[in-house]
């Protein structure tokens, strides 16, 4: 029977159902399921198979925000209140920087790792750098991820990982996408990485130490 | 309609046509060109063509004049001077080489009618004074000429801004100009020179003399201007400048006199931006549709690359402005294309059969925004595409097929996706704006429409799927270039500039990027449904 409603949720998250992802969440704990079981049947069984298919067909923006929405609700039902988030994976800081107030790419990412276990601090829209590296700092993250839509960002993204090795923040490893990030090149832009979507990040940050894989 | 069926060594055109212009100007609406070198008057006899069958109407006095008896008798005639009334069949005797520069499409003749400004009175410095007006914009450069003595607009041209070498966006061409004097020259003389050569093809082709161009005024966005005239077009790379003036006027325009062949005494009026992202092309298109002029509350939308939209609630004007992508000009799109000769511009459904018209009645090479609107509009009424999005599974994964061309025309996943995105930034922009101003949109008594879709568009099926609010069909009224029309009033028309400067003072800007629920909103407006 769980088994059922487990399917349900999966479908109801992978389809963007918000209300029927919250309702088949309270009734799975209801029936007493642990919500790490209901994260790990359910939620990430949901994130594997919207991944998969994120790379073999053309994600539309709409399924992936309606997916993410259902996503956030879902864990809402699970976690009320920030303060008692599960056992983190670890701590990610993600931010769109100063100058660039477009931020979808940036929440998708955040759903995606929140969903995997993650723990994201969320520095916002149209942050300084400066802010950023002292969130970094305060925080330790594994990394800090930069979403970009527009190509004015670029000389403040060229900075983050200068200005963080300059204080000694040398294991934070700086990632990058969005659309006017994904086509330029790692050494061009001065990061580890650039994702050309969200589950592109997801995999890197697994591969990082202390990471999940 | 009754056609005209051009034969070209390439093939047959067909062009269907409103009786009332001449064959010239039809020819000049489309890629194939007559030769000429007046202004459709009969005077240069240049553009000669052979009528194949059908009745062209007798000869005029100007034709007598440039052709005789044998020609006349075997069907030569001048395109210029030959009303078409139904059906003909031509043959182009004289035909004029390509150009990067087009006519103004007829349906911007509406102004004429349409102004409501008194005209400047001028001291002649000549017999018949001209004047240009110039919408400088991103993707495209239109210009219109006038006479300064009558009250008439003699000939336009529209063409690609050459900047597009550099990059098709704004961002890109700022951030270029930022890094490197040397670019900012650059796109400033591609920019000055494309004007040059617009203005040049405008004189041979019209006949018409460009030093008696007195007075020239040239509306834009914030960064074009700022290109034009290499003044604080870094500033405009930060969002802290959007909502606040840009000193972005250039020191002399009198220096492009020569460059472009005015008048020696020519005065050169660059209308200044209100704002880093508020230019003095969306204030032109309000001052033409005259949208502050009643208490009534009416919405102006320029659709484009970034698209502007402006609100009248009766006492002020709300403008935003909202970056969806080009996909309504037709880029970025597997099978996208401006509105030009070859693209499917209106798509109907029969039988489960995609019915396309293509502009210029060519082999279809593209489709352009308006075929896209009816093209997805006509999807979801058919159940090939819900309203997320998602085809149906009987649509293959390379797309839905809609003609076959040059190449096989389909719509993709990431068309509809791009598509979606662009529609949705129209959608949130008109719907934080009726927000700001307490209205609902039933409340809106006129929708004008200017941009990319031009006269094409299909009502009902952009309110079908969302892309404009769900009002009477009547309301709605469609433009071409608005900023053109009111560069014209502004040409023309003092009072018209003391009435931009009152608009001025009457706007209130809105930052999209700044509302709090801009996510959520945008997230509604990305469905495929009426709004």
């Amino acid at each position: 029977m769980h088994n059922a409603l487990m399917q349900k949720l999966v479908q109801a998250l992978i389809d963007g159902d918000q209300a029927t992802a919250v309702a088949q969440t309270h009734q799975l704990q209801a029936a007493g399921l642990a919500r790490e079981a209901i994260i790990t049947d359910g939620i990430e069984a949901a994130m594997t198979q919207l991944d998969a298919r994120c790379t073999v067909e053309q994600f539309n923006l709409l399924e992936i925000m309606l997916a993410g929405r259902a996503v956030m609700s879902a864990m809402k039902v699970l976690y009320p209140g920030d303060a008692a988030m599960f056992p983190s994976q670890g701590t990610i800081i993600l931010a769109s920087l100063e100058g660039d107030v477009h931020d979808l790419g940036k929440n998708i990412l955040k759903m995606v790792l929140t969903a995997k276990g993650y723990r994201v601090v969320d520095c916002g829209k149209d942050c300084p750098v400066d802010r950023l590296i002292a969130t970094a700092r305060q925080e330790a993250p594994l990394a800090v991820g930069i979403s970009g839509l527009i190509t004015t960002v670029i000389p403040q993204v060229r900075q983050v990982r200068t200005k963080m090795h300059a204080l000694g923040l040398t294991q934070i490893k700086v990632m990058a996408g969005g659309a006017a990030l994904k086509q330029a090149t790692v050494q061009s832009l001065q990061v580890d990485f650039i994702g050309e979507t969200a589950f592109d990040c997801l995999h890197y940050v697994e591969t990082l130490p202390g990471g999940a894989l | 309609m009754p056609v005209v069926t051009i034969k070209l060594d390439e093939g047959e055109r067909h062009l269907p046509f409103e009786p009332g212009v001449s064959l010239r100007e039809l020819l000049d609406t489309t890629d194939i060109r007559v030769r000429t070198a007046c202004r459709g008057i009969g005077a240069c006899g240049l553009c000669r063509v052979q009528i194949e069958a059908g009745d062209a109407g007798e000869p005029t006095p100007g034709e007598y004049l440039h052709l005789d008896d044998a020609e006349l008798a075997k069907g030569f005639r001048l395109a210029c001077q030959i009303m078409p009334t139904s059906d003909l069949q031509v043959t182009i005797l004289a035909r004029s080489p390509t150009s990067a520069w087009r006519n103004l499409p007829l349906a911007n003749r509406r102004f004429e009618y349409l102004s409501t400004f008194p005209r400047r009175n001028v001291t002649p410095k000549m017999l018949n004074p001209y004047g240009v007006a110039i919408d400088l914009g991103t993707t495209h450069i239109s210009l219109a000429l006038h006479t300064l003595i009558g009250h008439q607009r003699l000939a336009g041209r529209y063409g690609l801004n050459p900047q597009i070498a550099v990059g098709s966006d704004v961002i890109t061409r700022l951030a270029a100009a930022s890094e490197d004097a040397e670019q900012a020259r650059y796109l400033r003389d591609l920019v000055v020179n494309g004007i040059a050569e617009a203005l040049f093809d405008l004189g041979l082709r019209e006949g018409l003399n460009l030093e008696q161009i007195i007075r020239l005024t040239l509306v834009g966005n914030t960064a074009m201007i700022a290109l034009l005239s290499g003044r604080n077009y870094t500033q405009l790379l930060h969002p802290r400048y959007w909502m606040q003036a840009i000193d972005c006027l250039p020191e002399d325009p009198q220096i492009w006199i020569d460059p472009w062949g005015l008048h020696p005494e020519a005065e050169i009026v660059i209308i200044p931006p209100l704002a880093g992202f508020v230019g003095s092309d969306v204030l032109a298109g309000v001052l033409a549709m005259n949208l502050t002029d009643t208490s009534e509350p009416a919405l102006l939308i320029d659709f484009g690359t970034n698209s502007e939209m402006a609100l009248w609630d009766g006492t002020t004007l709300w403008v935003t402005s909202a970056a969806g992508g080009p996909a309504f000009e037709g880029s970025g799109l597997r099978c996208g294309m401006p509105a030009e000769p070859g693209a499917i511009y209106r798509v109907t459904l029969n039988d489960g059969v995609f019915d396309p018209l293509v502009i210029a009645d060519t082999a279809p090479r593209g489709i352009c925004g308006s075929g896209l609107v009816d093209l997805i509009a006509n999807l979801i009424s058919a159940d090939l595409l819900t309203s997320v999005g998602r085809f149906a599974p009987q649509v293959p994964n390379e797309g839905v097929f809609i003609a076959h061309g040059e190449r096989n025309i389909v719509l993709t996943r990431k068309d509809v996706d791009l598509f979606q995105r662009a529609k949705a930034a129209i959608g949130t922009g008109c719907q934080v704006l009726l927000r700001e101003a307490g209205l609902s949109a039933q409340d809106l008594g006129r929708i004008c429409l200017g941009g990319a879709f031009g006269r094409f568009l299909d009502v009902r099926n952009a309110q079908a799927i969302g892309l404009l609010p769900n009002i009477n069909p009547d309301r709605v009224e469609l433009y071409g270039n608005t900023a053109l029309l009111g560069c014209e009033d502004l040409l023309r028309s003092p009072v018209a500039c003391e009435h931009l400067n009152d608009l001025r003072t009457q706007t209130t800007m809105i930052n999209l990027g700044q509302c709090d629920d801009f996510d959520e909103l945008f997230l509604e407006n990305l469905f495929l449904q009426p709004s």
